[in-house]
């Protein structure tokens, strides 16, 4: 029976060998495997299946013809000249091992048996076990852990490796140490050839096949050892026996097949000709413009544009663009009014949600036209109107000042006017204590009155008209200047305590005169003795040199020992320093360019403002050299008054231009004010409030707050108060001079309606509601 | 009573009247139509005492006088219509009345109303002129070669024949004493005013003196920031040495026995920064003082120290004067007249006005009716006249500061701004107004003749 398998055995590999492609790497296992089903299968043939071998009685021959098939081969080996014989006897061995076969594979699914039920005493069929390695993908593994392709660290932490094909677990097989490991591959000699199985966790013995595998990739061999590069070719169709004696056509071969052909030679004659006339040029050097261009597609330099835009995905449809919205995205009354005031362009949307209950219900889209039309212009490209969106609010331009009744105390209201017969006051001063007023007038009165009463105490006259009165900033002394043509007038208010009185008279007329200058003025000083002055006229006089004009202007400096006068014409100044303790005086410029109109100290240097028509120079007198030119861009330059602190000057023009110089700043205005609507006339810095003053010819006083801060950093703040009005204009003039008490918040304005006006603080408080209803 | 002459469909408040004056109405209650005024209910008072002629009463309801219709009182204060209302009444002030015109070359600076029968008045030109009530000018001397800026007479306990000591001060730095003797019993053209000591202080001009209810100190202010006390006694030698030599020589030529003595002060009180514009007295040992540096300061004359100081922002005063409930009134020159509370504390930087009154123009002079017939009148507590630079002198009632009870323009018509009014002084129901035109005499105050509500 044994030596009848291995035959059947031999043969069906012969012929798996030829016909069915199996996997070479593992022949054995397979023979292994079907060793034990065949044996499985036969047995229980022999045991079981008594009734099929009555069944098939002539099928019976074929398996004793394998017993016969000794005899056959044996017979073949005799007759192996015999070659049809034999093959066909080969042939119908081969069709009955086939049957064979097919009869023991025919049994895929497995046959049951039937048993008497233990328990029930009933037959019932039993089938076998399920043998899934066979036929099944991973039948040629022998594994039985089938977990498949997985890391197997997932089972690092369990007992088991895995699960066979029952589902019972696979335990972890014992692991040796190291040491294990070394002696193991000491003590056996086969240990070299095992390997790791993952699967498995342990090391297993590789086959002869594996490492018949192994060797042949080491050596560069074909990896299939049952592959023969070296088979004997089959001559299928030459050969003895094999060769075509028969033609496949009895046609006569054609003329053409040995006739040179007249077409042909015409056309070769055609071009020899061509040749000879050299209208062909055969070996032509080839152009380069025939050369076949090549250019590299990718070695272009990346365009510089950018990438053209995808167009922006359209937004998607939310509730509110749905035909029957939720409530809550129907607009309010309110919102829908805001939504058709907005202008199109405006709209955050540019449609309002409406709600139908149906669908049949919503009607025709009234904007298509519209849109249309829009998107025509867009794709012409077509330019629209394009609306300048100002979204400036135009409260935010305005500069943030603070309010002016935050700024108070400023002058607010006329407390006082003293007339002077309607004659021009050119002139007016306060005096250092501020309790006393002098003006002067063009009929030649100087006045000398109470601030805040506005009584007249004294009055000089003089023949000419008064250009100037200045009172002298010392308080240690009192007296005032009076500036007339080609004269300066020191005059004494009446009244004063004998210690001041005696002050000033040692000043302007000392017992002791000082040692006259080596250089004689052109000044000169006469003054009368402290005994045999009075208060009606002047103690001292200083005669300007003749034809000098009409005094325009006196300044004091600050500590009262220099004064400066400015005298002549409109067009023609010139300027005096006259020095009080050495009784001399000086004229500072030996030649002016241009006229000058106005000169200043500066409060705490010794520098010295010169405005002419257009221009303001500082000169250092120390060093005597010009500082500084600034630049007002005045057209003519009528006053012009320095901060007390010294550093901001302000210049007033005729073109009613005011320029507020920093004069650390820049040589151009720091801030230029047009509020007057005539010439400017006079401008004054109240000496300790943070406010000054401008006069002009429209009539008004204007009251500013100047604030002035220490920090280099803060610009100056200017903000305008008041403008009091209350002087008429007469014969073009209006207000000619502005001066501030020196003390109070108070203006003291000198019109050329022979009115001088004390301007008053107060606080304009609005009377309550409830004392308005009580005033009824 | 009332009740009866208002027509039914209007509405009527309960009110009880209580008067002070000898015109009491019973204490009944009245049911009043609140669209009455003043006017009705003048009538009324008058018809229910039915009174022989008219007298004009005003009202006051819960201490302010009424002056619109009552419903408008009580809708201000919401006071229900069921509420009874109190309403004080009291004797209307007569509308004033010009009595009679002082004309004057310059401008009066001060004027005096506190010798009955004759009026004393200061004017720039530095003459004290004395004119009794028919106009006459019985006596006039250039008392200061500068110009006067106040007078005051100086109240004396002795009897009414001694000669009455008057205090003058000056823009020639000195205050000036001086009798004024005008017997009552002899013709008026033997008054006579004898200059007998003056008062040298002062560096700058003197603004103010005023004398206490005694007359045995003066105050004297000035613009040199300070203040002097003085006694009234009249020195016998000189306190103060003369200033120059010159004169010392030319007084040694001529040597007069009547030449005044120089006085010095007996202390000088000095807290004021700047102008002191008006010094007065208080009671004996507290003096008042107000000045540009916007400050009322109080002062203990006793030791010279200043006890209080009501700091005003930006108000330089003028003028001072004191009521007779321990308010001060200052007039500034923001056109307020404002009332402070002197209890008040000084803790605070400034102090805030209990009553501000509002002028159109800066007001120049305060006057509150003297203590001494006020006694009479409770009501003329509450009043007070300022005179101010646009001529015009108003009455107030401390209890309505709204506006002024009334008013009246001295110098009328003579210019569109009008003429400055320098002093007024009050007494006896007479008001003197100095100023720039000279000096008018006004009659004003309760006790007048009637006039028809």
């Amino acid at each position: 029976m044994a030596a009848t398998e291995l035959k059947k055995k031999a043969q069906k590999r012969k012929i798996s060998e030829e016909e069915t492609e199996v996997p070479s790497a593992f022949p054995l296992d397979v023979g292994l495997d079907m060793r034990s089903e065949d044996e499985a299968d036969e047995q229980e043939a022999d045991d079981d299946d008594d009734g099929q071998t009555d069944e098939f009685p002539v099928l019976d021959p074929g398996s004793d013809s394998e017993e016969d098939d000794e005899v056959g081969e044996n017979a073949e080996e005799s007759e192996a000249t015999d070659e049809d014989e034999v093959e066909s006897d080969d042939e119908d061995e081969e069709d009955e091992s086939e049957i064979s076969t097919d009869d023991d594979e025919l049994h895929i699914f497995p046959k049951p048996k039937t048993i008497v039920s233990d328990i029930t005493g009933q037959p019932k069929r039993v089938y076998p076990e399920i043998e899934p390695d066979y036929d099944s993908d991973s039948s040629t593994e022998d594994t039985p852990n089938r977990v498949g392709n997985i890391p197997m660290h997932w089972y690092d932490d369990l007992p088991h490796v895995g699960y066979d094909i029952d589902g019972k677990k696979v335990l972890r097989p014992a692991r040796g140490d190291e040491l294990d490991k070394f002696l193991e591959t000491v003590e056996d000699p086969t240990s070299w050839t095992t390997a790791f199985d993952k699967k498995a966790q342990m090391n297993k013995p590789l086959t002869a096949e594996e490492l018949d595998l192994i060797r042949r990739l080491q050596e560069n061999e074909v990896p299939d050892a049952d592959y023969d590069p070296y088979e004997p070719t089959i001559e299928w169709f030459t050969g003895k026996g094999k060769e075509e004696v028969m033609p496949l056509s009895a046609a006569p071969e054609p003329k053409r097949r040995w006739v040179p052909s007249k077409w042909e030679k015409q056309k070769v004659m055609k071009i020899v000709r061509a040749i000879r006339q050299g209208r062909i040029v055969p070996n032509k050097p080839k152009t380069t413009a025939s050369q076949l261009q090549f250019y590299s597609v990718w070695n272009e330099e990346p365009s510089a544009h950018p990438a053209p835009l995808p167009a922006p995905k359209p937004r998607l449809p939310t509730n509110a663009e749905s035909y029957n919205p939720p409530e809550e995205y129907l607009p309010t009354e309110e919102e829908r009014k805001q939504w058709e005031e907005t202008d199109k362009e405006d709209r955050e949307r540019d449609f309002l949600p409406q709600k139908y209950k149906a669908l049949r219900l919503v009607p025709a889209y009234d904007q298509f036209i519209q849109e249309r039309f829009s998107r025509q212009l867009d794709l012409y490209l077509a330019p629209r109107v394009q609306r300048v969106k100002l979204q400036i609010d135009p409260s935010s331009l305005i500069p943030k000042l603070p309010s002016p009744s935050s700024l108070k105390p400023f002058p607010i209201y006329k407390a006082l006017q003293v007339l002077h017969n309607g004659y021009r006051v050119r002139s007016t001063s306060v005096s250092p204590d501020g309790a006393w007023v002098v003006t002067g007038d063009e009929s030649g009165a100087v006045r000398l009155w109470e601030v805040m009463v506005g009584k007249e105490v004294k009055r000089w006259k003089f023949p000419t008209k008064i250009g100037a009165v200045e009172w002298c900033p010392r308080t240690d002394v009192s007296f005032f200047v009076v500036g007339l043509e080609e004269h300066l007038h020191f005059l004494i208010p009446p009244n004063l305590s004998t210690a001041i009185l005696a002050a000033t008279q040692a000043l302007l007329s000392p017992a002791t005169l000082p040692p006259q200058p080596t250089t004689p003025s052109l000044v000169k000083w006469v003054s009368q003795t402290a005994a045999a002055s009075s208060v009606d006229s002047p103690i001292l006089t200083l005669n300007l040199p003749p034809s000098s004009g009409v005094t325009k202007q006196i300044t004091w400096h600050r500590k009262g020992d220099y004064l400066s006068s400015v005298s002549g014409s409109e067009s023609q100044g010139a300027v005096w320093i006259h020095q009080l303790s050495r009784r001399h005086s000086q004229a500072p410029f030996r030649k002016v360019k241009g006229s000058i109109q106005l000169v200043l100290f500066h409060p705490t240097k010794p520098h010295f403002f010169v405005a002419t028509q257009r221009y303001v120079r500082l000169y250092n007198l120390a060093e005597q050299k010009l500082l500084k030119t600034l630049i007002p861009g005045i057209r003519w330059i009528s006053s012009m008054d320095v901060h007390p602190s010294g550093d901001h000057l302000i210049v007033g023009g005729y073109d009613r231009k005011l320029c507020w110089f920093d004069l650390e700043l820049s040589e151009k205005p720091y801030k230029i004010l047009r509020y007057h609507t005539r010439a400017l006339r006079s401008l004054h810095f109240h000496p300790t409030y943070p406010l000054f003053a401008s006069c002009s010819d429209d009539g008004s006083v204007q009251i500013f707050h100047a604030r002035v801060y220490n920090d280099l950093m803060t610009n100056p703040l200017i903000v305008p108060l008041k403008i009091l009005r209350g002087h008429q204009v007469k014969d073009g003039l209006g207000v000619l001079q502005v001066k501030w008490c020196p003390r109070q918040p108070w203006l003291i304005s000198a019109g050329a309606d022979g009115e001088v006006a004390v301007w008053c603080s107060a606080n304009t408080e609005l009377p309550s509601r409830s004392e308005a209803s009580n005033m009824m | 009573m009332a009740s009866t002459s208002a027509s039914p469909s209007e509405i009527s408040h309960p009110v009880v009247f209580t008067t002070q004056t000898p015109y009491p109405l019973p204490s009944q209650k009245f049911m009043i139509p609140t669209s009455w005024r003043r006017y009705q209910l003048s009538q009324l008072v008058n018809r229910a005492l039915s009174l022989p002629s008219p007298i004009p009463f005003d009202f006051l309801v819960h201490g302010e006088i009424l002056r619109g219709t009552l419903t408008e009182w009580c809708a201000e204060k919401g006071i229900g219509e069921e509420e009874m209302l109190e309403i004080e009444y009291f004797e209307s002030v007569m509308p004033p009345q010009k009595m009679s015109d002082l004309p004057h070359e310059d401008w009066v600076s001060s004027v005096s109303c506190a010798l009955p029968g004759h009026f004393l008045t200061a004017s720039y030109d530095g003459h004290l002129r004395v004119f009794n009530y028919s106009q006459k000018l019985l006596y006039t001397s250039a008392v200061h070669m500068a110009p006067i800026t106040s007078i005051c007479v100086i109240p004396s306990s002795s009897s009414a024949s001694s000669p009455t000591l008057l205090a003058s001060a000056s823009h020639d730095l000195t205050a000036r004493l001086s009798t004024l003797s005008c017997p009552s019993d002899s013709p008026d053209s033997s008054v006579q005013v004898q200059v007998i000591a003056s008062l040298h202080l002062h560096t700058a001009s003197i603004s103010s003196v005023s004398a206490n209810s005694v007359g045995s100190h003066l105050l004297t202010s000035s613009w040199d920031d300070l203040i002097g006390l003085w006694d009234t006694s009249v020195p016998t030698t000189d306190e103060v040495p003369p200033e120059d030599v010159d004169r010392k020589k030319r007084r040694k030529v001529d040597e007069q026995a009547s030449r005044p003595k120089r006085k010095a002060p007996l202390s000088v009180l000095k807290s004021h920064t700047a102008r002191v514009s008006r010094a007065i007295f208080g009671t004996s040992e507290e003096a008042y003082s107000c000045g540009f540096d916007s400050t009322i300061r109080s002062w203990d004359v006793e030791n010279g120290v200043c006890t209080n100081t009501i700091t005003a922002s930006a108000k330089p005063f003028l003028d001072l004067a004191l009521t007779q409930s321990r308010t001060v009134l200052a007039a500034s020159t923001d056109r307020t007249v404002s009332q402070y509370d002197l209890r008040a504390s000084t803790a605070s930087a400034t102090t805030p006005s209990t009553a501000t009154l509002r002028h159109s123009a800066t007001p120049s002079c305060i006057v509150v009716p003297s203590t001494s017939n006020s006694s009479v009148d409770t009501s003329s507590e509450h009043q007070l006249l300022t005179g101010a630079y646009d001529g015009i002198v108003r009455l107030w009632d401390l209890r309505s500061v709204k506006s002024a009870v009334t008013s009246f323009k001295a110098w009328e018509g003579t210019e569109k701004t009008g003429k400055k009014v320098l002093s007024i002084d009050w007494a006896r129901g007479i008001v003197g107004v100095g100023g720039e035109g000279g000096v008018e005499v006004w009659r004003l105050g309760q006790g007048g003749r009637a006039i028809p509500s």
